[in-house]
């Protein structure tokens, strides 16, 4: 299948989009069927597990894998590669406690190597707590591959 | 117990990567990638009959090795790449050292190399971890 690639000004020019942003709270059944997937047994005090802090900023910010993968104009699930996640806690995450979460593209480029192209394009999401204390930051890194032959 | 550079952290063990494991991460996820539940593309793509688990579930096994060894709630920051698929039935073994301890506002925290080990082979996942070590003794 032929797949058009993007130009490089529109890829460029998703810097700074900004997601609708929102409210997530991550219920107990969430939490206890996440840690599960782990492999892990429950946590005390209404700790949730800190792999929340991939799906809780995408969702809260109002947006999806599906959105982020067609924002960048993925040729198909298949052809996305993750460069990185970087995840900061400034708080632990817990059950039941709604968070306030924004996120915006930060860097969008095209990368053109010796055997393959892809676009660059990384993600940033902030989650703050009712009271306005910073409680994690996530910034996710993926390449968009691009079929050019 | 004192932590020093080089210490190290003990090991986490995952015996066998559970593909229903990955079919709940993905409803939960919202995570519309096939491979994580249809074996079907993942053969199609020429990796096998396995599906393929999601970069957030391997992550999580050095969450835990990081929580059994300093406690709930002391990671302060995560770094991770991926240059491997970790594939259902695989074995790894969440691992990492210590590479320098050092004080952030008072706190003694470790920096930590962690990586996931597949049969002692090769390394689907590598990255980094803070840590926050007030949990341990330090004396």
């Amino acid at each position: 299948m032929a797949h058009v690639i993007p130009a490089e000004a529109e890829i460029a020019a998703l810097v700074g989009h900004q997601f609708p942003g929102g409210r997530y709270t991550i219920a107990h059944w969430e939490n206890y069927l996440l840690t599960e997937c782990t492999g892990a047994e429950p946590m005390p005090d209404d700790l949730a597990h800190p792999v929340a802090l991939f799906h809780v900023p995408i969702l809260g910010a109002g947006t999806s894998i599906a959105e982020m993968f067609a924002l960048g104009q993925a040729e198909s699930g298949v052809s996305i590669g993750i460069e990185s996640y970087d995840w900061e806690f400034f708080h632990p995450l817990r059950e039941e406690q709604p968070y306030d979460i924004t996120g915006v593209i930060t860097s969008a480029e095209r990368k053109v190597e010796a055997k393959r192209t892809f676009d660059r394009i990384q993600f940033q999401f902030d989650l703050h707590d009712d009271a306005g204390a910073a409680v994690a930051r996530t910034t996710v890194t993926w390449h968009y591959r691009r079929t050019t032959q | 117990m004192t932590i020093e550079t080089g210490h190290i952290i003990p090991a986490w063990d995952m015996p066998s990567v559970l593909p229903e494991r990955m079919r709940t991460m993905a409803a939960i996820l919202r995570d519309p990638y096939p491979v994580h539940w249809d074996r079907d593309v993942v053969e199609k793509m020429g990796l096998g009959r396995r599906t393929i688990n999601q970069g957030p579930l391997g992550l999580s096994y050095m969450v835990n090795m990081l929580h059994q060894w300093t406690g709930y709630g002391s990671i302060r920051r995560l770094r991770m790449t991926f240059p491997l698929p970790v594939f259902e039935g695989d074995h790894v073994v969440a691992r990492g050292t210590v590479t320098a301890v050092r004080e952030d506002d008072g706190i003694p925290v470790a920096d930590c190399d962690i990586w996931l080990d597949r049969d002692g082979v090769d390394r689907p996942l590598v990255g980094s971890a803070t840590v926050d070590l007030s949990a341990l003794d330090q004396a």
